[in-house]
């Protein structure tokens, strides 16, 4: 057997014995409330305590969790131990600050105890998504304050060493808020990378007040794509080219020199006259005239085809520029959500 | 003799080239101009002769893709410069085969006639040339400048000394204006002829010609 084996094998074991017990715990529960319902309190209670003791361990849905509280409470009022019923509701409501028992489950006495309980204990908890992808400015981060009593309430971001980084609230709250963060700090700019600490707490902290909460973000930026600059437009030629001009000079200017050297080229040592130099001026002269013909001059239409197209291409290079700079400025946000814990006081 | 010949193969071949080839065009070329002729080829101690006069002369040319067929004609009187000697009659004749292989570039290749003549005697040359014709545009081709040299394959002349080395060249410029059918030259040519068996003899011919072409465009 090799070790991968023997790992995969006490692995399953684990997690077999670990469903295991929630299941038992779940099945305990089950026995509870149908204990409960037979109006068998005392059996119900252990029965209740026990499955809320396997499920510190196993960690069962709070769905369960509240469940199996609600009936004991009732169980524990039943059985004529209100204190301990009250004990067990304060429990709830700090686990779950907005729950509320089914009044058609449970009777008047219970409900009316609860609500007193609630009334009297002041609970705080924050709700944020696992994962929040966000855009800033655009897309908020959202988390949900829920309280189990009018409470005023300061909700602050910092860096996980304390640096403050925003205020995000700071007021009454009933029972929901819905908080939003837009992934700017104070001074405007975009949250940069690493974790931050999302406190709720009481403005005025009491004995009896709710107790402060926090979630744990880690933050990370992931840089927009932007556009790419447009491409430089293909321009006409705007003036024509010196090439002519050039070739119309040299080909008068050549055929006017070799009139003037043809008897020195053919007819060596001969005495010619000087009426080939008015031959030669004159070609000479007609070279000239075409170079002043063909020299470089402006394509108007060319100019006008390539002004449109020049502001063409700035228009597009101005909306690209635009764009990225939204783009830049809504910098994309992932924003981690870790357990929501209770505040240690003094804690950064 | 062999002038006569090809004449006769030309004014064949040449209505046959223009049928086989496509329509072709005519060119005319009426040319006025002014000779200097300096000879030395007189016998020892004559002394160099300087001849000058005005000379009239037309060519006309077949042009068909590429190749034409020619003949020119011109002719003057020339006076000499000191007033001394008899004044000659100036006459020349040309006949070519032109083929442009490329379209800055013209071959040719025929007889050319020349002849002075007097009362007593006529100096007749007969050259078979070979010429080589560069045309370069000015403005495009409303304007161009060429420039063509030619060398004798062959010579005659009815001196006692006989012919040798006969080259020579022009130069001009050609001006067609716009939308009309003419077009005016400017040219300047020299021709260099040597004697054979006479010592340094030799007559050189300088002209200055303006030419108006009708056709061929």
């Amino acid at each position: 057997m090799t070790r991968a084996s023997v790992v995969l094998a006490v692995s399953l074991l684990l997690c077999g014995a670990r469903v295991a017990r929630a299941q038992a715990a779940s099945d305990l529960l089950g026995q509870g409330v149908r204990r409960y319902q037979a109006l068998e309190y005392d059996a119900a209670a252990a029965l209740l305590e026990r499955s809320l003791r396997r499920d510190s361990v196993t960690g069962l849905a709070d769905s369960l969790q509240t469940r199996a509280l609600t009936y004991l409470a009732a169980t524990q009022l039943f059985r004529g131990q209100r204190d301990s019923a009250v004990a067990v509701f304060r429990q709830l409501i700090l686990l779950n600050p907005r729950y509320q028992p089914d009044e058609l489950v449970f009777p008047p006495q219970v409900t009316n105890l609860f609500q007193e309980v609630r009334r009297s204990t002041k609970a705080v908890a924050v709700v944020v998504p696992p994962v929040t992808t966000m855009r800033t400015r655009v897309d908020p981060f959202k988390a949900r304050l829920l309280t189990s009593s009018l409470a005023d309430l300061t909700v602050t971001l910092a860096r996980e060493d304390g640096t403050p980084v925003r205020e995000l609230y700071n007021g009454p709250v009933a029972d929901t808020l819905v908080l939003s963060w837009d992934g700017l700090t104070a001074a405007g700019t975009p949250a940069e990378d690493g974790r931050y600490i999302l406190r709720v707490m009481p403005r005025s902290p009491t004995a009896d007040g709710p107790r402060a909460r926090q979630v744990v973000l880690d933050v990370k930026q992931q840089p927009p794509d932007t556009l790419p600059w447009p491409s430089t437009p293909a321009l006409l030629p705007e003036r024509t080219s010196t090439g002519p001009a050039f070739q119309s000079l040299a080909a008068g200017l050549v055929a006017g020199v070799a009139v003037v050297a043809l008897p020195s080229l053919m007819a060596q040592g001969k005495d010619a006259t000087g009426a080939r130099y008015a031959v030669g001026a004159a070609v000479g002269v007609s070279g000239l005239v075409g170079f002043f013909a063909r020299k470089p001059r402006p394509l108007d239409a060319n100019v006008r085809a390539n002004a449109s197209q020049r502001d063409a291409w700035k228009r597009r290079v101005d909306a690209v520029k635009a764009e990225n700079a939204a783009r830049l400025r809504t910098m994309r946000l992932v924003v981690r959500a870790g357990p929501e814990t209770i505040a240690e006081r003094g804690s950064p | 003799m062999r002038i006569i010949r090809l004449i006769g193969v030309l004014a064949f071949a040449a209505p046959v080239l223009a049928h086989s080839q496509g329509r072709p065009s005519v060119l005319f070329r009426g040319d006025a101009g002014f000779v200097w002729v300096r000879s030395d080829t007189a016998p020892a101690g004559a002394g160099a002769i300087r001849l000058r006069g005005p000379v009239l002369g037309g060519e006309g040319r077949l042009v068909f893709n590429g190749f034409s067929v020619g003949l020119g004609l011109s002719s003057g009187t020339l006076q000499a410069a000191d007033q001394t000697s008899a004044k000659r009659d100036l006459i020349e004749g040309r006949l070519l085969v032109a083929a442009r292989p490329l379209p800055w570039l013209e071959m040719s290749v025929g007889p050319f006639v020349r002849a002075y003549i007097t009362d007593a005697v006529t100096e007749r040359w007969v050259f078979w040339q070979a010429r080589a014709r560069v045309d370069a545009p000015i403005v495009t081709s409303g304007l161009m400048s060429y420039v063509e040299l030619w060398r004798a394959v062959s010579s005659q002349v009815n001196l006692v000394a006989g012919a040798g080395r006969v080259q020579g060249g022009e130069a001009g410029v050609t001006y067609r204006p716009p939308n009309r059918p003419f077009a005016l030259r400017l040219a300047y040519r020299v021709d260099d002829a040597a004697v054979r068996g006479g010592g340094d003899g030799s007559q050189m011919l300088e002209a200055i010609s303006v030419s108006v072409v009708v056709g061929g465009q």
